[in-house]
């Protein structure tokens, strides 16, 4: 991964950085259904483009999203490192699904990272006190068609590989 | 293999942060360069303020500046008499002789993001380390007490507020003095009271103001208003919910309160220290002054 040659890679790094501003924005009564910003974009360009994609850079992220969110250390950036491990593995199957089946993927990967996160609140003491924790799964998983679209588009457009 | 070493990675990181205060430092130097995505996301509900308030219309204006006179005469009304307790106050201390500090001192903060977990009620702020902003600072508004710092920054902090669920606030009953501790249960509009016993003396409407017990809030601040009182004869205690007093999601303005670490026996103790140091070099002067001096000594070491 190191050698090879890359374009446009600010690309990449811009969407991250909307992603990490769309998950801190102030959201009123629908902050339940916060959507997984930064797992969703780094699904796509972890599908998109798995050689360009690292666990670490995911990891790395995972640690800025927890600063942010002021979690404990490590709580998102284990989560994150596991979400683009699984649309790693997936990324040749995911890529031939059309899109609803891609989301329908996505919504058990998220679902299973929301479970995740679910356990590592409770250990730390502040566990959500419903069921509704997995809605931004849900939600996530309704977006992707969307985000995908979108992404698609700005990496053709800006021809990243 | 790259995934476990991540993982396990994590795990290490997180049980460390949560154990120790090692990575506290570089916890708190990441937030310096990632709190501006906090501003950025703030930015549009800042510039949406400014905007009404540019464009707002004059009989508004009107409007706003007649409500506030009244409110301005009200509380001068107030300040009136406080103007006349708090001199009592300064008087009866006097002869206790003890100098408290009446006014602690205070810091105004400005709201600039909300937590996105939905779970937990914290806030951030733009007041951080290099303010003099601690871990464990009380915060209030105009109202009453909203929680208290939980993590410090360069330039920012976050504050956990009263209603989130881990969090605990020993407090009394303003009429009678009864303690009780309010923990919140994650609604902005209810804090409930633990392990009240059922014949205790508490009544919907009371006012429930800061202990001091736990040595964290100052005392005699306003925290919340009894909501319901539930007798149940199958319960060991009573069900008692209350509402906190701060507007602690509307609220954009926060004070952060400086208070004075000593006990009161401490400060008595010091400002006792203070006054026989003043009248030693007091005595030591007057030597050198003329005559009336010795005189005058005694009956200032007597007051």
């Amino acid at each position: 991964m190191v050698g090879m040659h890359s374009r446009n890679g600010w690309v990449i790094w811009l969407t991250i950085g909307v992603g990490m501003l769309l998950s801190v924005i102030p959201m009123g009564f629908m902050e339940v259904g916060r959507p997984l910003w930064l797992a969703l974009i780094l699904s796509f360009w972890t599908m998109v483009l798995p050689h360009r994609f690292g666990l670490a850079r995911a990891w790395m992220l995972g640690l800025a999203e927890d600063v942010l969110y002021g979690s404990l250390l490590g709580q998102n950036a284990l989560i994150l490192t596991l979400i683009t491990f699984l649309v790693m593995t997936l990324h040749r199957r995911l890529r031939m699904f059309p899109l609803w089946q891609q989301s329908v993927v996505l919504l058990v990967v998220f679902g299973l990272a929301q479970l995740l996160q679910l356990w590592l609140y409770t250990l730390s003491g502040n566990r959500p006190p419903t069921l509704l924790f997995l809605l931004p799964a849900l939600v996530s998983a309704l977006l992707w068609p969307w985000i995908y679209t979108i992404l698609h588009g700005l990496s053709r457009r800006f021809n990243v590989y | 293999m790259r995934l476990l070493v991540l993982s396990v990675l994590s795990v290490v990181l997180m049980v460390v942060d949560a154990r120790f205060d090692t990575l506290k430092p570089f916890r708190s130097q990441l937030g310096l360069v990632l709190t501006p995505f906090y501003w950025m996301a703030d930015m549009p509900q800042r510039v949406w303020i400014d905007m009404t308030q540019t464009i707002s219309n004059r009989s508004e204006l009107l409007a706003e500046n007649e409500k506030l006179k009244a409110e301005a005469l009200l509380l001068q009304r107030r300040l009136q008499k406080l103007a006349t307790l708090t001199e009592q106050n300064v008087r009866l201390r006097e002869l206790l002789n003890s100098a408290e500090l009446l006014d602690e001192k205070v810091l105004v903060g400005e709201l600039i993001g909300v937590d996105p977990n939905p779970f937990t009620h914290r806030i951030l702020i733009d007041k951080g380390e290099n303010d003099g902003v601690f871990v464990g600072q009380p915060v209030l508004d105009a109202r009453g007490l909203i929680g208290q710092v939980v993590e410090i920054m360069p330039y920012t902090s976050r504050v956990l507020l009263l209603t989130d669920s881990t969090h605990s606030i020993p407090v009394q009953v303003n009429r009678n003095g009864l303690r009780v501790i309010a923990g919140g249960v994650g609604n902005p509009e209810s804090l409930d009271l633990r392990h009240v016993a059922d014949t205790a003396d508490i009544k919907v409407g009371d006012l429930l103001v800061s202990s001091g017990l736990g040595q964290r809030f100052p005392a005699g601040y306003p925290v919340a208003v009894v909501t319901e009182v539930t007798h149940d004869s199958g319960q060991p205690f009573a069900v008692v919910r209350a509402k906190p007093t701060a507007s602690l999601n509307r609220s954009r303005y926060v004070l952060l309160v400086f208070s004075d670490p000593r006990t009161p026996e401490q400060r008595a103790a010091e400002a006792a220290a203070a006054q026989e140091q003043a009248d030693q070099q007091e005595a030591a002067q007057a030597p050198e002054a003329i005559g009336t001096a010795p005189a005058a000594n005694p009956a200032q070491g007597e007051q």
